[in-house]
């Protein structure tokens, strides 16, 4: 077990284990194991057990009884499924939007320091601000949003308290907020793009439709995919948002599977169902973010570039 | 660049137009909420144009009587403590990183970044039982300690990228001299990383300071509910003036917004730096 510095010369190599590190990083270590992986595993353990809010410790253990009434009831399942119907939605929309932000942009533009400060500040509003303005603009009775729908004609939409409509007013929110971060990542790899690959399109007269497909976007495809994946993950977890616009409602219509276990909780106070619930949500992006690194491994081998 | 080339200024000028009203849209509409009357909110009588006569309204809830200032001065002391503990933490742990070669760093590096997938939701059914235990619910450092297991990792990938660009030399030159690591770390380092560790003390300040799931969850008692507790509680309650409540909504945002655009780069780098390169 040598251990030395990256770049000290062969006198200073010492063949015996260095302490300095293992204490300048074990802080941190020991910090994150008891505020992050103790509780971790204290909520594995709590899912194979009857625990109740009211007197965590007196829970007794049931087996796998937890996994089987989730994925059983039609409740957790629909969960699961609204989850993934929120994940793409907005993962989607943020790319998208994103990307086609940056895109425009990107270049000489009047007034660009100013529209890009615009475009920004969305991500700069904290979630409870911006979930107060969301249902302020969504309100059924004085939101603007319906002034704006019975302009269109669509009548008055209850944008929170109609079912047809509680998850599309989730996600626009979430994508108002999150769009303006794909936008900044995007924007750099844009601008990593050799100008040398433009000039030899214009030369063959592409359009521009041509360029952005066989020329940016495999310059900034790796990019996207990492931000897909993180967009992923954290669309997994995401609570703040849903849990203050319409705390999982209309009838269920946005409970995800972490609105399911806080309430499974907090409101019922089920620990031990709770937590196995939490446990289904973690393994479920834990297998996106494996599928992701095997498709990643594979673009890259197929792409020919070490990664 | 591919717009400048193939589509015109115009076109591109338009298009921005648009998503810039987009984007603005909602921080206007909370600007304008926070100085129309209440009356006229309620009457479906909001005016398009604000009325700037009213700008100075907003800041009353400052002096207001309502708990909001106490609020605030919460935030800032959770968010000021989240940010010392972690930069203390991660400065330690980025130099371990960016300068040793030691059996564990790639389990470590990787512990640190899974801490980034962990749904705060499944934790905190554990957390919150750990800290009746320990006695910290309705504590404010009891929000410090949990908002800096997750402020923290961020913070190591930020600053460890950041020392990795430090030459060897300097050190080298202070170790000949008698130096011992945490001087050099303290003396040499911490000057050279300074944009760096500015950034991530803005990214975990505002960790801190915008966090509303362990703050609503493990605070119970109102007089030491942070902004964003207090800022929620406004939601389904009718009593408090919706104009206040929006003035509170933008104060609370003013600083958060400002750093945020004045740092944006550092936090993209940041919170990619860990998935990017590790």
């Amino acid at each position: 077990m040598v251990s030395v510095m990256p770049q000290a010369r062969p006198a200073r190599t010492k063949k015996r284990v260095r302490s300095a590190p293992y204490i300048f990083i074990g802080l941190a270590v020991l910090y994150l194991l008891f505020f992050t992986a103790f509780p971790l595993l204290t909520g594995v353990n709590l899912s194979f057990t009857n625990s109740k809010l009211l007197n965590p410790s007196a829970g007794s253990y049931v087996g796998f009884d937890n996994y089987t009434a989730l994925i059983t009831s039609g409740a957790f399942m629909k969960s699961v499924y609204t989850t993934l119907i929120y994940t793409v939605a907005t993962v989607i929309g943020c790319l998208v939007l994103g990307t086609a932000s940056a895109l425009v942009i990107n270049g000489f533009l009047p007034g660009r320091a100013i529209a890009r400060t615009i475009m920004v500040l969305p991500w700069a509003v904290p979630t409870v601000a911006l979930a107060l303005v969301f249902r302020w603009i969504y309100n059924d009775t004085n939101g603007i949003a319906g002034d704006v729908t019975q302009g269109l004609g669509l009548g008055q939409v209850g944008w929170l308290i109609d079912p047809n409509y509680g998850m599309l007013a989730v996600v626009i929110a979430t994508v108002w907020k999150l769009a303006p971060f794909v936008m900044l990542i995007v924007l750099a790899a844009l601008q990593s793009v050799p100008e040398e690959l433009y000039e030899a399109t214009r030369v063959d007269g592409a359009d521009a439709f041509t360029t952005f497909k066989q020329i940016v976007l495999p310059q900034i495809a790796p990019t996207m995919r990492v931000v897909a994946l993180l967009m992923t993950i954290w669309s997994f977890r995401r609570f703040e948002i849903i849990w203050l616009l319409t705390g999982g409602g209309p009838v269920d219509a946005t409970t995800t599977i972490v609105i399911n276990v806080y309430r499974q909780a907090f409101n019922n106070g089920n620990l031990g169902l709770a937590a196995a619930a939490g446990v289904l949500g973690l393994l479920l992006s834990l297998i996106v973010t494996v599928v992701y690194f095997f498709v990643e491994q594979r673009a890259t081998k197929a792409n020919g570039i070490e990664s | 660049m591919i717009g400048r080339r193939n589509l015109s200024i115009g076109v591109r000028s338009l298009l921005a137009l648009v998503l810039v009203i987009l984007a603005g849209f909602p921080v206007f509409w909370m600007i304008n909420t926070a100085m129309t009357p209440v009356g006229d909110l309620y009457s479906n009588n909001q005016r398009i144009i604000p009325d700037f006569s009213r700008t100075l309204n907003i800041f009353q809830v400052l002096v207001s009587d309502s708990p909001f200032l106490r609020w605030l001065g919460n935030s800032a002391l959770v968010a000021g403590g989240t940010t010392l503990l972690s930069l203390l933490l991660a400065c330690l742990a980025a130099y371990a990183l960016s300068r040793y070669k030691f059996v564990g760093k790639g389990l470590m590096t990787f512990g640190f970044f899974a801490t980034q997938m962990l749904p705060e939701a499944l934790l905190i059914v554990p957390l919150y039982s750990m800290f009746m235990t320990l006695g910290l619910l309705n504590e404010l450092y009891g929000l410090v300690l949990v908002n800096t297991a997750f402020a923290m990792p961020v913070a190591v990938f930020l600053l460890k990228s950041a020392m990795d660009t430090v030459p060897y030399e300097i050190e080298e030159s202070a170790r000949v001299d008698g130096c011992n690591a945490l001087t050099i770390l303290q003396v040499m380092f911490i000057p050279l990383i300074a944009p760096s560790l500015a950034a991530a003390a803005v990214i975990t300040f505002f960790d801190g300071w915008n966090e509303y799931l362990f703050a609503t969850t493990f605070i119970h008692d109102t007089a030491n509910w942070v902004a964003s507790t207090g800022l929620a509680s406004f939601i389904g309650e009718f009593t408090t003036p919706l104009d206040m409540v929006f003035s509170g909504a933008i104060v609370f945002t003013i600083p958060a917004a400002i750093f945020f655009l004045l740092m944006q780069r550092k936090i993209v780098a940041g919170l990619t730096a860990g998935s990017v390169k590790g």
